[in-house]
């Protein structure tokens, strides 16, 4: 009865979502009706948890009556991709999105004891909506607790690609992300309604935004990684609709992050940062649509069905068109705020909105570009070249401008002080550049550049630290005094700003002096890889859990020293007739050696010999390390006490 | 969600949060100024400007609450959601329908093997064998089940095990090339000849291996070298073994076309020689290690499928007086008879 009732409890969460919403909006003027509206949100919750539990242990105990679990499990998968298929198919990925979203109402019910009455009674009833929309969607057009008439002996199996560890974790980071600017879009719905937004408002929403944030830069770096070796194509990010639709919404949250400040410190740009907070739940549900639509062919695309796209789009334009109409009526009442002079922060972080979002509509264009004149009947494909040649040079702009911003004041400040006490830092970059320029082969001048741009933004962050505590011009006892009395949200925005650098560093480096070699190896056959060689040892065959494999003994020697004995596989998974390759790194301090066992064929005697692919990929671990610097400067902002006050952390 | 009523009527009446949100950014302001964090002219903007906001929100009208009110509500709400999904639930879920997991299908089975289809007989199989991993029975087993079922990838991978855990049995090893030529659509590739090749070396009296290895030269374009293999074979196979005179003919029909005929160049399945061959050599094997009763039901529905009635009562009688204290091998011969 498991399976059952967790379709009961999915339909009784949708009706007290709609409790919630109906509860919530009446709820304004009287209270007991708000009370009860949290007590649906919370309820909500619960029944969306139920329904998930259910499904959990439907695959877990393989039982395949249940349509999803048919089609997307096996009695021979390990435990954990047991439960991560679980959300790993449309159906139950929905119901998470779900979850998440119920979560977060719930979330702001029980931790919002700081909010006015009214505001989170609307906040309440438009995430009510929200998910009254998407729970519909998913009992009804998507259910993953449906059940099958004929039951099959055996299930179908999760794409072995998607039968990974860091797979498994990086849809629920994603979604703790996409779905969180749901709460920023409640909020900023609710605050048009009301028709005021300031700079208690932007505080109430910033820790929201925070957490979103946060996660959603986790859950990009997490599929960048599983991208890099799971795939076994030696990148990491490859421009695909997908990883875009995951990217316009972090541009867009990176965006609020710092107009919110702004409403926040000086009560300007409110109208701005509201748009920007139903932007950045849009570009999520764009995101939603463009994967599950089937209008778009990816390597990470779900199996498809196009009427569920036109559901999809349905509720994308009905919420987002709503919100966006209440902003074109309600956006000119709002109070203008504070004023700043043109050298200000205020200033400065407008020029980063503007960077960010025309960024945005880059990747938008690019991302929609094949579709649309696909409409008109060519196929075009997008890739690469187009960003680099307009994404990446707006986004260099951005951060050429980035350690300006904390050194300025607000209001009215000093650009020229403050790219005075950035001089030690621009030397330090520039150093850094022309070091790079002069030593690593090949000469590149622009990735030197590139790199130089990497020290600017770590020796800048720094800079502001620095300049901050006094250090080298007051005595220490002052400095030690200053520096445990910065705020950590401070420390967050300097470790963010850091781990920007950082991901500059790996990406430049990586990209532009990234080695590769491939060639067909007989046992005992050599392959160089720059400094390196690569020799397989052996081929074995071995028998895994749910697949067969070949597993090579790949050695890597530098300069006759062995330096790294790898295992690359290439496995077959039965269930699903599938091949995958399992990459082996060795990691040498910042840089990796990448082999991939590629498909047997014939040598050039005659002999078996396999497709041997190796690249050697600098400073690689900077391009996921920095994002995760950046994702812990935004959990530790999180934590600092002064949002503490009003609303609590997430779930 | 009634708790939540009357908690939010309880607190309804205070003062805007607003006002606590704008007095404590005040006060962050003047940590930061003592702790020499801010510069002093932005002190006094940032003050000033803090306060501004202090009393404009102070100065907002508050609107009327009405604490009291709502329980009505609340109750036909909190009544009505339920109902609604009930109503829901009922059009679209299964009400009562019981959970189907695995294990418990499996246990189920399990009881019933004769009136399982293959893919059922190999999910059993696969569960026995995952008890007992160290017999090659049971893997042997688990292949025709497999092979059975569609699945000849599963076949051999069991074969595989069968042939880790018993070395030397050349019929596991005829058997596996069988299933590779299965896999390869009945041609007989490098790896089945590899596994036929292992077979006659185990026992050079292998039919299956012997008959399918020529049949590969004769495939090749070495038609005489095949020929002479299958006349060595027609000539070691007794004088009234029904599988002679199928070899015989196919012998004369081959030498005649100077090849394989085209139809039959690639059969999906051994032909019925072929199988005559096999369940003569599994009578045969019966005869002189007679306990094995997974062999004897397949020997019964061998005979039963080429359509020899006689032989098939006489291997059913035999099996029937060796195994009539054992309930489960008769069922499994009756239904294997019919």
């Amino acid at each position: 009865m498991t399976a059952e009732l967790g379709a009961f409890a999915l339909v009784l969460a949708l009706a007290l979502s709609l409790a919630q919403a109906v509860l919530g909006f009446a709820g304004v003027r009287r209270p007991a009706l708000a009370g009860a509206g949290e007590g649906a949100a919370a309820a909500a919750f619960i029944g969306v948890a139920g329904a998930f539990a259910a499904v959990v242990t439907a695959f877990v105990t393989s039982d395949f009556s249940l349509a999803n679990v048919a089609a997307h499990s096996h009695t021979a998968k390990p435990l954990l991709y047991k439960v991560s298929a679980a959300w790993g198919s449309h159906e139950g990925s929905m119901l998470f999105w779900c979850m998440i979203l119920t979560g977060y109402g719930a979330a702001v019910a029980v931790f919002g004891r700081g909010l006015p009455a009214r505001l989170k009674s609307r906040v309440l009833g438009v995430q009510g909506l929200l998910g009254v929309l998407f729970l519909a969607y998913t009992v009804f057009a998507s259910n993953p607790l449906a059940r099958l008439a004929e039951v099959p002996v055996e299930g179908r199996s999760l794409n072995p690609l998607l039968q990974d560890p860091a797979l498994a974790f990086h849809p629920p980071m994603l979604y703790l992300g996409y779905v969180g600017f749901s709460v920023v879009f409640s909020f900023a719905v609710a605050a048009l309604i009301e028709g005021r937004v300031d700079a208690a408002w932007a505080r109430w929403v910033r820790p929201w935004t925070l957490a979103a944030w946060s996660m959603l830069t986790l859950g990009i770096t997490l599929g960048a990684f599983w991208a890099y070796y799971e795939l076994g194509w030696g990148g990491w990010w490859g421009w695909d609709p997908v990883e875009n639709a995951s990217f316009m919404p972090w541009l867009v949250g990176t965006a609020l992050l710092h107009s919110a400040i702004v409403t926040e410190k000086r009560g300007a740009l409110s109208g701005w940062t509201v748009f920007l907070a139903l932007a950045a739940f849009t570009f999520s549900m764009l995101g939603a649509f463009l994967v599950r639509s089937g209008v778009l062919t990816s390597v990470h695309a779900f199996a498809v069905d196009p009427s569920r796209g036109v559901l999809l789009l349905s509720i994308l334009g009905l919420s987002s068109g709503a919100a966006f109409s209440l902003f074109a009526w309600r956006a000119p009442a709002l109070s203008p705020g504070g004023v700043f002079a043109p050298a200000s922060r205020e200033s400065l972080i407008v020029i980063n909105n503007i960077l960010l979002t025309a960024a945005t509509a880059t990747v938008l264009l690019g991302t929609l570009y094949p579709l649309i004149t696909e409409a008109f009947g060519t196929t075009t494909s997008v890739g690469a070249p187009y960003f680099n040649l307009t994404f990446v040079p707006l986004l260099c702009l951005a951060l050429l401008v980035l350690p300006l911003g904390p050194l300025t004041a607000w209001k009215r400040g000093d650009i020229a002080g403050a790219a005075d006490r950035l001089k030690i830092a621009a030397g330090l970059a520039v150093l850094g550049g022309v070091a790079a320029f002069g030593i690593v082969s090949p000469r590149k001048a622009l990735a030197s550049a590139g790199l130089a741009l990497g020290f600017w933004l770590i020796a800048g962050s720094l800079a502001e630290v620095v300049e901050r505590v006094r250090a080298f011009r007051a005595p220490w006892p002052e400095v030690r005094r200053r520096l445990t009395g910065l705020p950590r949200g401070a420390w967050g925005m300097t470790l963010a700003h850091a781990g920007m650098g950082v991901m500059v560093l790996g990406a430049c480096f990586e990209t532009s002096w990234k080695v590769e070699a491939a060639e067909a190896l007989p046992v005992g056959g050599q392959l160089r890889l720059g400094a390196y060689e690569l020799t397989l040892k052996d081929v074995g065959t071995i028998d895994g859990t749910n697949y067969l494999a070949e597993r090579g003994q790949v050695t890597v020697t530098r300069g006759g020293r062995t330096v790294c004995a790898m295992t690359p596989e290439r496995r077959f998974y039965p269930a699903g007739r599938q091949n995958t390759s399992e990459v082996a790194l060795c990691n040498r301090g910042l840089d990796q050696v990448y082999v991939v066992l590629g498909e047997r064929r014939a040598g050039p005697a005659g002999e078996p010999a396999w497709l041997v692919r190796g690249y050697f990929n600098p400073w690689v671990q900077l391009i996921f390390l920095g994002p995760v610097l950046m994702a812990l400067g935004g959990l530790l902002s999180l934590s600092d006490r002064r949002l503490r006050f009003a609303v609590g952390k997430t779930a | 969600m009634l708790r939540g009523a009357r908690a939010a009527s309880a607190r309804a009446v205070g003062e805007d949060p607003a006002l606590a949100v704008h007095r404590r950014q005040l006060a962050e302001i003047d940590d930061l100024a003592v702790r020499g964090l801010l510069p002093e002219g932005e002190v006094r903007t940032a003050r000033a400007e803090a306060g501004r906001r202090l009393l404009a929100a102070a100065d907002a009208p508050v609107a009327a609450l009405d604490p009291g009110s709502g329980r009505r509500v609340v109750l036909a709400v909190a009544v009505l959601a339920p109902l609604l999904a009930l109503g829901l639930y009922f059009t679209i879920g299964a009400p009562g329908r019981p959970d189907l997991p695995y294990k418990a299908r499996l246990d189920e089975w399990r009881k019933t093997p004769e009136s399982l289809d293959p893919p059922r007989i190999a999910a059993v199989m696969r569960a026995i064998v995952a008890q007992r991993p160290g017999d090659p029975e049971g893997f042997e087993n688990l292949a025709a089940a497999e092979l059975a079922s569609g699945d000849p990838m599963a076949a051999s991978a069991a074969l595989r095990r069968a042939i880790a855990l018993a070395p030397g049995r050349a019929e596991l090893w005829a058997a596996l090339g069988e299933t590779f030529m299965v896999e390869g659509d009945g041609r007989i590739g490098p790896d089945a000849r590899a596994a036929f090749g292992e077979a006659l070396g185990l026992d050079p009296r292998s039919l299956s291996a012997r008959y399918f290895l020529a049949r590969a030269d004769i495939a090749d374009g070495k038609v005489e070298q095949g020929l002479a293999g299958w006349r060595a074979l027609v000539a070691s196979l007794p004088a009234d073994a029904p599988a002679r005179a199928a070899l015989s003919s196919e012998i004369d029909a081959v030498a005649r076309a100077g090849g394989l005929p085209p139809a039959e160049a690639a059969p999906a399945q051994p032909d019925e020689a072929a199988i005559r061959g096999m369940v003569e050599g599994l009578a045969a094997r019966l005869a002189t290690q007679p306990d094995d009763p997974q062999g004897w039901v397949q020997l019964v529905r061998a005979w039963s499928v080429l359509g020899e009635t006689g032989k098939r009562d006489a291997a059913l009688a035999e099996a029937r007086a060796r195994y009539k204290n054992n309930p489960d091998v008769l069922r499994a011969l009756n239904e294997a008879a019919r």
